[in-house]
């Protein structure tokens, strides 16, 4: 029995390996078998979502806070990127990690002292506080950022001598950035420290009286969040060449956050299935260039009214429906 | 003189902000969420207002009866389609439908009222008092005015009448209220009908004011309506005086510092109550939002 067991275990995750392979390899061979440009460009900017999506997920679904201003940090790394390649030229390989860092200093410097003391709704306004009020410095701080004039001209970066001009060769690494993030992403969540995470969401006197250090590992989440939102506008900022403070209004972050909930806040693929599913759809109605944003909010709507917990997470809404049975203290 | 002048445009400019938040409050104060539909709400009702002008151009309290039954029908549609379904649902999830329901109908209007701003004809005339240096335009009265009008007459509504007390008694608490045998759900989309409808009237304002309306016009007021809630405290009378104070230390600040940070002075003071006292200026502890 036990013996039908362990094969039967090792098939579906032989299969599950499988699929992801096939995946893998799709994925791998996209650029061979699609020529379109437009079709190019439309999956590097879903997956440059899938970035910033996932990276919301950390904050909201594991860390157990509510944020809604990612769209601050995404601003910070893409400016710390067009900044120091326009005045300095330094590659994008070094600025790609060192965007995601300044993105996460930021995090940490403005997040930190409200995540100690704030928690739910309060602390997801000051988060949006902060998204606008970074915008405005940005629009304002003419000296250094140009102000609403944008930065324009960010060079090509290079690989090995050669220019990366073409759309493809972008998706190759922006298809690497989202697989080593996801990797990241999941080591982490199934190490102490995701645990850790996991236990303060669900509860935090618990978790800080079995020893987490809440405060310690709230501000490690934050950051882990934000760096990668970060890592994102750098991608963003060579890969569209020119940025201006217009690209990441508190819009922006709302559609993240949609992206997040669409999908399926605290699950891992939720965050991926949300940003594909809504950029697919505005993009299929590109066509009649108004009505793209009528989509998506009327998808949002749908999504929200046929499933509640998300389009990925039918266990996370059942879990929720138990915590509200059982506890009297969410009432208000 | 100038600066006294710079607190007289404050003064109209935050009854405006004054007579949003205390839409907002109601709504914040039943819901429990931060509703980012309530711009486009006076988006919509800025439009019915434009409408009726052209239609009936010499009749202003009709143009304002239409304005707010058009609000106060959007209501019942916020209600349906962000709130009521979602009453027992973690709290995320009426706030990215109100999200989601902004972006559509911030979207159709740009479709069907096109992207261009319109211009709302001249009512008042420009004229205006002069006491030395200052002057008052006859819009700052008027504003004011309808201003301190209308919640004085939603204080009666509160206070004097029984849907009132129980509009008031579900957002302290629902499950007591519904013990006492108020029907929750209809006095919760009483309230969500009662703040969107006075959004309406903030957003006619709003366009004599600025003297034109356009699709994306509530965006920024709303923020401001849900900065000077938090300011104040979740409450009418917190959210008004909030609404006055920002609308002061904006034209302030504006005059100190160039109108480049006009909208970064809210955004700081968003922050520093947060960070000091989160309940606000006037609100009580147990006030607070819990999610």
């Amino acid at each position: 029995m036990s013996k039908f067991k362990y094969l039967k275990n090792l098939l579906i995750r032989g299969k599950s390996h499988l699929t992801l392979g096939f995946l893998l390899v799709t994925l791998l061979l996209f650029p061979l078998l699609v020529k379109s440009q437009f079709i190019t460009r439309v999956v590097i900017n879903i997956l440059i979502y899938i970035v910033l999506a996932s990276s919301m997920n950390i904050i909201n679904g594991f860390g157990g806070m509510f944020s809604i201003g990612h769209a601050g940090f995404y601003c910070v790394g893409a400016y710390t990127a067009a900044i120091l390649s326009t005045r300095f030229g330094w590659s994008f390989w070094i600025l790609l990690p060192l965007s995601g860092v300044m993105a996460g200093i930021v995090s940490f410097l403005l997040l930190g002292f409200p995540a100690l003391r704030l928690r739910g709704l309060y602390f997801a306004m000051v988060t949006l506080g902060f998204s606008e009020v970074i915008r405005l410095i940005v629009l304002n701080w003419i000296t250094l950022t140009r102000g609403p004039m944008g930065i324009p001209g960010i060079p090509f970066p290079t690989f090995f001598g050669n220019s990366i001009i073409y759309n493809w060769q972008f998706y190759y690494i922006i298809l690497g950035i989202v697989v080593l993030m996801l990797f990241i992403i999941r080591r982490v969540l199934n190490s102490r420290i995701g645990r850790a995470w996991i236990s303060i969401r669900e509860d935090e006197t618990a978790a800080s009286a079995m020893g987490v250090e809440v405060f310690r590992y709230r501000l490690m989440n934050l950051f882990f969040a934000t760096f990668w939102a970060g890592v994102a506008g750098c991608f963003y900022a060579f890969y569209a060449r020119y940025i201006s403070a217009d690209s990441f209004t508190l819009d922006e972050g709302f559609s993240i956050l949609a992206m997040v909930i669409v999908g399926g806040q605290g699950s891992f693929i939720g965050p991926i299935l949300g940003s594909i599913l809504l950029l697919t759809l505005t993009e299929i109605f590109r066509g009649i260039a108004q009505y793209r944003l009528i989509v998506f909010g009327l998808a949002i709507l749908i999504v929200m009214h046929l499933r509640p917990g998300g389009i990925a997470s039918i266990k996370l809404s059942n879990i929720q429906e138990i915590k509200q049975k059982l506890s009297v203290r969410q009432d208000k | 003189m100038f600066y006294l002048q710079q607190i007289i445009n404050g003064i109209s400019q935050g009854s405006i902000y004054a007579l949003t938040a205390v839409g907002y409050a109601i709504i914040l104060g039943i819901v429990n969420i931060p509703s980012f539909v309530h711009g486009d709400v006076m988006m919509v009702g800025a439009f019915a207002g434009y409408y009726s002008v052209l239609l009936f151009p010499h009749n202003i309290l009709l143009v304002f009866i239409i304005v707010f039954a058009a609000s106060w029908f959007l209501g019942i549609i916020v209600d349906m389609v962000c709130y009521k379904r979602f009453r027992n649902s973690p709290r995320q999830v009426m706030l990215i439908c109100t999200v989601g329901f902004s972006i559509f109908l911030k979207s159709s209007a740009q479709v069907t009222f096109g992207t261009q701003q319109k211009l709302i004809p001249n009512i008042l005339g420009t004229n205006f008092f002069a006491l030395g240096e200052i002057r008052i335009t006859y819009v700052q009265i008027f504003i004011v005015s309808v201003v301190i009008f209308t919640v004085f007459l939603l204080q009666i509504l509160l206070f004097r009448t029984k849907i009132g007390l129980s509009v008031r008694a579900v957002s302290m608490h629902k499950r007591a209220s519904a013990l006492v045998g108020i029907n929750v759900n209809q006095a919760m989309k009483f309230g969500t009908c009662l703040g969107c409808a006075l959004g309406g009237i903030a957003g006619i304002l709003l366009g004599i004011y600025y003297n034109a309306v356009h699709p994306l016009m509530g965006g920024n007021a709303a923020m401001k309506a849900f900065i000077s809630v938090i300011f104040g405290g979740i409450n009418i009378p917190g959210a008004a005086l909030g609404g006055l104070l920002l609308g002061i230390f904006e034209n302030m600040g504006v005059a100190f510092f160039g109108s480049g940070y006009r909208d970064i002075i809210g955004y700081v003071i968003l922050i520093v109550v947060l960070l000091i006292k989160p309940s606000g200026l006037l609100g009580r502890k147990e006030n607070e939002i819990k999610i």
